[in-house]
């Protein structure tokens, strides 16, 4: 065994991130790591890599004891790892970010820099030439050694990231999410440079959220819900394991599904556009409340969202689905005005959302509930509410809105003395859909509502969303967890890497065989 | 203008009645070096006008009391910086970015206010008296202020220094590159302590005299040095010592301005930073950066429909 987990835990507050972790991986082989939205998969690499201190529990790297020991001693004795949200020393070019991965196995040379010049020429121009191989190793050219490494395309400053990790000649490589914000033909690439770099003899742990990469490459999958592992075995085990099943879809998801969604790879996706090419695609309405024509929003180098054109009419459910970092959440904030597209169209009601500011957006009746609810925490319930209405002038009928969304929802009406911050994480997220509903919204847009939860909790939000709806009020729901969103939905549009794929009524897509296959489980 | 006229007309005039000011130019430029180590490893520290109160005191009180040599009085006063800037670093260092820089000036305020206006031995708020320059003026200065730059150049250039960009770039990168990021921040603020106290001490026996006011050793005196660096720019061992001879030679520059030099000297400086953010030696050659919202830049806001 080359890394050895023994009942890992840490916990922040009440939170169990990583809570009785044990894992093996084997010398030689690639492990995954897989699990949904905050099931604690990087806090377990934080902890193992010494980021985070460990609070109970051991870990070995081979016969070396990585318990309680700093960040950089672990990444000296082999661990190599690069980071979900991509760490590179930004200003320096590509060469000089892998020459700083050396740092371990160089020799300190601060005497001789003040003294013989050659020989440390002759010494740098050795590591310029491995950096320059590395860099070949992972597939950049040659001539992408000179630029700084933030002009470099995402995909690129990814493989840098890998190709820096390197440099430590490390034992164990840890790669966390390598392939977010990737289409399918770079995930492909990924792919290939994993599967190249674990021939060569490295052994890899591959964390990831989704399972079409994972499941791809890797001959041993670990599965994390709620910092616990709940799975653990070969692909095919772990991808019809009924419990992993309802760890990504929610409760019942398991009735309905053998696998858990993408488990079969990556060729799922040029199937759901093959499938996109022959569906007639969902009737678009005639009268549109909100209108959105090829929207194109980007951040620095990256698209993320690619020429998407949409409408949602009043009185519908409409959903996006597809993986993270599909641009799902991106689209959302464009429309609140938190973003400025590139290009494209939004109207909502008349109003131009591209250049309309964010709070006459919100006065016109469009308002968003954000991905991970962005609650005050110290304050009481009643204090967030009143927050939200701190900027109306109307007082008396202030009041009265904040008693008829609390009778909305008894359990904050019972709390509303409470800190936020010691409700659970469903309530947390009703405080946030009350909050939204202040507004007097006439459009709510939900981000990612379940994210998180535990699945009785999903139950009782989408219970929630559904009344709300029931009541008038349009929703644009942006969900993960694609089979309850569909159920709830009167139209879907399906997105993957910032371009809308597919679109249909809930029934059809949560009926198509490929969109179920890529998104759903089949 | 004249100043400069003179530069050109007459050099050994102006060398001759000028040297106060090239060996100030050299001073400062030896404390800006010690201002780039700091920030070059990504620490905010305005800690230099404490070791160079240090190197000051120690070095002039040694000779006045017990007349040792000139050497042996600034190895000492070096030294003594040095062990100061480890124990403050101790604790100091785990800050970052601005919570540093106020941790700092909390240090040199204490060493000022609290020690050296309170202890007999400094003299208090009279400061210190010797009669001599020992040093035979302008020469040594600029030789070490040259020695400084070539090796604080050289450290950068190795293995010492990559390990300090990498700090100043991404701190948890860098652990992730085995880089035990604790211990090269501490190298680097002792260093700096070193280099500053050197300084301090040097200026001490340029001036005949040790003077415990703000501008010398206090609040004023960091932001000045800071100015260095920035005026400068950080990215290169050069910079700051350029920012050093022009902040230094300012009221120069524009003697014409009578009254209203810190007017011009504060627009000038507002202006070098709006228009070379990088500080004047930096990226990009000397080209002038336009600021995004200068008007005429400005691209129009991409037009719906």
């Amino acid at each position: 065994m080359l890394l050895r987990l023994d009942d890992l835990r840490r916990h922040f507050g009440g939170v169990h991130a990583v809570d009785g972790v044990s894992l093996e991986v084997e010398k030689g082989s690639i492990q995954g790591l897989i699990g949904p939205n905050g099931a604690g998969k990087t806090t377990l690499v934080n902890v193992v890599t010494g980021y985070t201190r460990i609070q109970s529990g051991r870990a070995w790297l081979e016969s070396d004891e990585l318990t309680g020991l700093p960040a950089h001693r672990i990444a000296g004795l082999g661990i190599g790892r690069t980071f979900q949200n991509i760490r590179l020393f930004k200003d320096l070019t590509a060469v000089e970010n892998v020459l700083i991965g050396m740092h371990v196995r160089r020799r300190d040379d601060t005497l001789a820099q003040l003294g013989t010049l050659p020989f440390f020429r002759r010494e740098e121009k050795k590591r310029v030439e491995e950096a320059y191989s590395l860099l070949e190793t992972v597939g950049l050219p040659r001539s992408v050694g000179e630029r700084a490494a933030d002009t470099l395309p995402y995909g690129d400053q990814r493989r840098l990231e890998i190709a820096r990790a390197l440099a430590l000649k490390p034992r164990l490589l840890i790669l966390d999410e390598p392939a977010a914000g990737m289409n399918p033909s770079e995930k492909q690439g990924t792919r290939e440079l994993i599967e190249r770099l674990n021939a060569d003899g490295l052994t890899i742990l591959l964390i990831d959220h989704d399972m079409r990469l994972v499941m791809g490459v890797c001959r041993r999958v670990a599965v994390l819900n709620f910092g616990k592992k709940i799975a653990d075995g070969t692909p095919e085990e772990v991808s019809t394991d009924p419990t992993v099943i309802k760890a990504y879809l929610g409760t019942g998801g398991e009735r309905e599904v053998h696998s858990a969604p993408g488990a079969t790879g990556v060729d799922e996706v040029r199937e759901v556009e093959e499938a996109a090419a022959s569906s007639r695609g969902a009737k678009e309405p005639e009268k549109a409340i909100l209108d959105v024509g090829d929207l194109t929003v980007s951040y620095g180098a990256i698209v993320a969202v690619r020429g998407v054109s949409f409408r949602v009419a009043a009185g519908e459910i409409v959903a996006l689905i597809g993986a993270n970092g599909a641009g799902k959440s991106t689209i959302l904030n464009t429309l609140s005005g938190l973003i400025r597209p590139q290009s494209g169209t939004a109207t909502f009601d008349g109003l131009d959302l591209a250049n309309a500011r964010a709070s006459a957006i919100v006065r016109r009746g469009l308002v968003q509930v954000p991905e991970g609810r962005e609650i005050l925490a110290r304050q009481t319930v009643l204090e967030n509410l009143e927050l939200a209405t701190w900027a109306r002038r109307d007082g008396p009928s202030v009041r009265m809105r904040i008693d008829e969304v609390l009778k909305r929802f008894p359990i904050l009406g019972e709390r509303r003395d409470l800190s936020a911050g010691s409700l659970s994480g469903g309530e947390q997220q009703m405080l946030a859909i009350a909050r939204g509903l202040l507004a007097r919204p006439r459009l709510l847009l939900l981000d990612e509502p379940s994210l998180g939860l535990a699945p009785q909790m999903v139950d009782e939000v989408f219970r929630a969303i559904e009344e709300i709806h029931r009541e008038g009020t349009t929703i644009l729901l942006v969900e993960q967890n694609a089979l309850r969103a569909l159920a709830i939905a009167n139209r879907a549009y399906v997105i993957e890497t910032g371009r809308i794929l597919l679109s249909g009524s809930g029934d059809d897509l949560l009926h198509n065989p490929a969109v179920r296959r890529a998104y759903l489980g089949g | 203008m004249d100043f400069f006229i003179s530069l050109f007309s007459d050099p050994i005039g102006f060398w001759n009645s000028h040297t106060l000011l090239v060996s100030q130019i050299g001073i400062n430029g030896i404390v800006a070096t010690s201002m780039f180590l700091v920030l070059y490893s990504g620490q905010l520290s305005l800690a230099a006008p404490g070791f160079m109160a240090i190197g000051a005191y120690t070095s002039v009180l040694m000779e006045l009391n017990w007349k040792t040599p000139f050497v042996l009085n600034v190895g000492a006063a070096v030294l003594l910086a040095g062990v100061v800037g480890f124990l403050v670093g101790l604790p100091v260092l785990r800050l970052r970015g601005v919570f540093l820089a106020i941790a700092t000036i909390g240090f040199i305020e204490a060493l000022r206010l609290g020690v050296i206006l309170n202890v007999p031995v400094t003299g208090e708020g009279l400061g210190l008296k010797h009669d001599a320059d020992p040093l035979g003026g302008v020469p040594i200065i600029l030789v070490s202020l040259l020695v400084v730059l070539f090796a604080v150049w050289r450290l950068t250039k190795g293995r010492l220094g990559s390990a300090w960009s990498a700090i100043r770039q991404d701190e948890v990168a860098a652990l992730s590159q085995g880089i035990f990021v604790a211990r090269y921040k501490m190298i680097a603020f002792v260093l700096s302590a070193l280099i500053a106290s050197y300084a301090g001490a040097l200026e001490a026996h340029l001036n005949f005299f040790v003077d415990p006011g703000d501008s010398q050793y206090g609040v004023t005196r960091a932001v000045q040095i800071l100015t260095f660096a920035v005026l400068g720019g950080s990215g290169y061992v050069l910079g700051p010592v350029v920012g050093a001879t022009l902040v230094t030679l300012l009221p120069y520059i524009f003697e014409g301005a009578g009254d209203y030099i810190n007017i011009i000297a504060g627009a000038f400086l507002i202006a070098v930073i709006i228009f070379r953010p990088q500080g004047i030696v930096g990226r990009g050659g000397l080209a002038i950066v336009r600021p995004a919202w200068w008007p005429r830049t400005r691209v129009s806001a991409p037009s719906p429909g």
